[in-house]
């Protein structure tokens, strides 16, 4: 498969979008990709879709902690600790 | 918060319900996973009390990102909430393992991970197939492949305009253990090496799952955005719409 556009690097660059938007590329590749990118609109395109997604991901999946679920925990911390923990006293 | 939680310090033997399994068998039963680069705990000179608010302090900042993780796994706020409180639980009975200075967050995650998988997984064994979740590889195909980019710049717009509800159902749609990965890579920005720890798997495998996740979620928020109407006219540009 070829990027239909006559560019060479077109499915490299498809293979390893992920790796790309994620940071896990080194520079020199990445600085490769970048180059690519800025020749090539539909790979262009192709990145940015998938930065999209993956910033709604980011922006619609975070949540708060109910206000008493902080305070069972840290009720039961309190409660635990004792049972956990030998004092340091205890032990010598 | 944890100056509340300061008992006199001398006073030893107080209400110990010390079982006298020493120190080495914390917490009956429970032995998270060990992280290998991240345990090997020297033993520090704190005092119970310093460990718990030091707990306190370092560990409970994560609970709404360890809730919305929660969220994602078992799909219902109540399931969520226990296997958080679950996780802080055997998180302080192992804190002593932790490390200071190592990744703690990435610590958490593994121990809520396990949890998950240990308690609630189970449970959860038959999960409801949405129709929508059989994405197959030929959809996949279409996607990879280069499209104008006027559409594509049309079917962007369409999916930033999606409501987050679309976006959480989309992500509960697809498989498990592909849902994780893209959220701790979306949403909590670990790296593959920190997600492979977390979930146990090799890089190559959070690679893998990523892919598939990702492609999948793509398919679907742009279903979404067709089913809503947002992408008016583009969609029979590649695809029977049904009469």
């Amino acid at each position: 498969m070829n990027g239909g556009n006559g560019h060479p690097g077109c499915q490299e660059i498809l293979e390893r979008v992920y790796l790309f938007i994620d940071n896990e590329l080194a520079g020199a590749d990445s600085a490769q990709i970048q180059g690519h990118l800025e020749e090539c609109a539909p790979c262009l395109h192709a990145v940015d879709m998938e930065r999209l997604v993956k910033s709604l991901v980011a922006r619609s999946c975070s949540e708060r902690a109910p206000v008493e679920l902080r305070q069972r925990v840290v009720f039961e911390l309190r409660q635990v600790q004792f049972d956990l923990y030998p004092r340091r006293f205890d032990i010598d | 918060m944890a100056a509340t939680l300061a008992e006199p310090p001398t006073r030893p033997n107080r209400v110990l319900s010390w079982s006298g399994s020493g120190p080495g068998t914390t917490g009956g039963g429970v032995r998270p996973v060990p992280l290998s680069v991240m345990t090997q705990v020297p033993e520090t000179e704190e005092t119970v009390e310093e460990r718990t608010a030091r707990f306190e302090r370092d560990a409970l900042v994560f609970i709404d990102q360890l809730y919305s993780a929660a969220m994602r796994m078992t799909r219902n706020p109540h399931d969520a909430e226990d296997l958080v409180q679950e996780t802080y639980a055997k998180a302080f009975s192992a804190f002593h393992q932790f490390k200071a200075g190592t990744n703690l967050k990435a610590w958490l995650y593994r121990i809520l991970t396990n949890a998950f998988i240990n308690s609630y997984r189970k449970k959860q064994r038959q999960p409801i197939q949405d129709s929508r979740e059989q994405v197959e590889d030929w959809q996949l195909a279409r996607a990879e492949t280069h499209t104008s980019s006027g559409l594509k710049s049309a079917e962007m717009e369409a999916l930033e305009r999606l409501p987050d509800s679309d976006v959480k159902d989309a992500l509960q749609s697809i498989p498990e253990d592909f849902r994780l990965a893209v959220y701790l890579a979306d949403v909590e920005g670990f790296a593959y090496k920190e997600i492979a720890e977390i979930m146990g798997t090799p890089v190559g495998t959070v690679m893998s799952r990523l892919h598939r996740g990702r492609n999948q979620l793509r398919v679907l928020l742009g279903d979404y955005a067709r089913g809503r109407g947002l992408v008016r006219g583009q969609a029979d540009a590649h695809e029977e719409v049904a009469p």
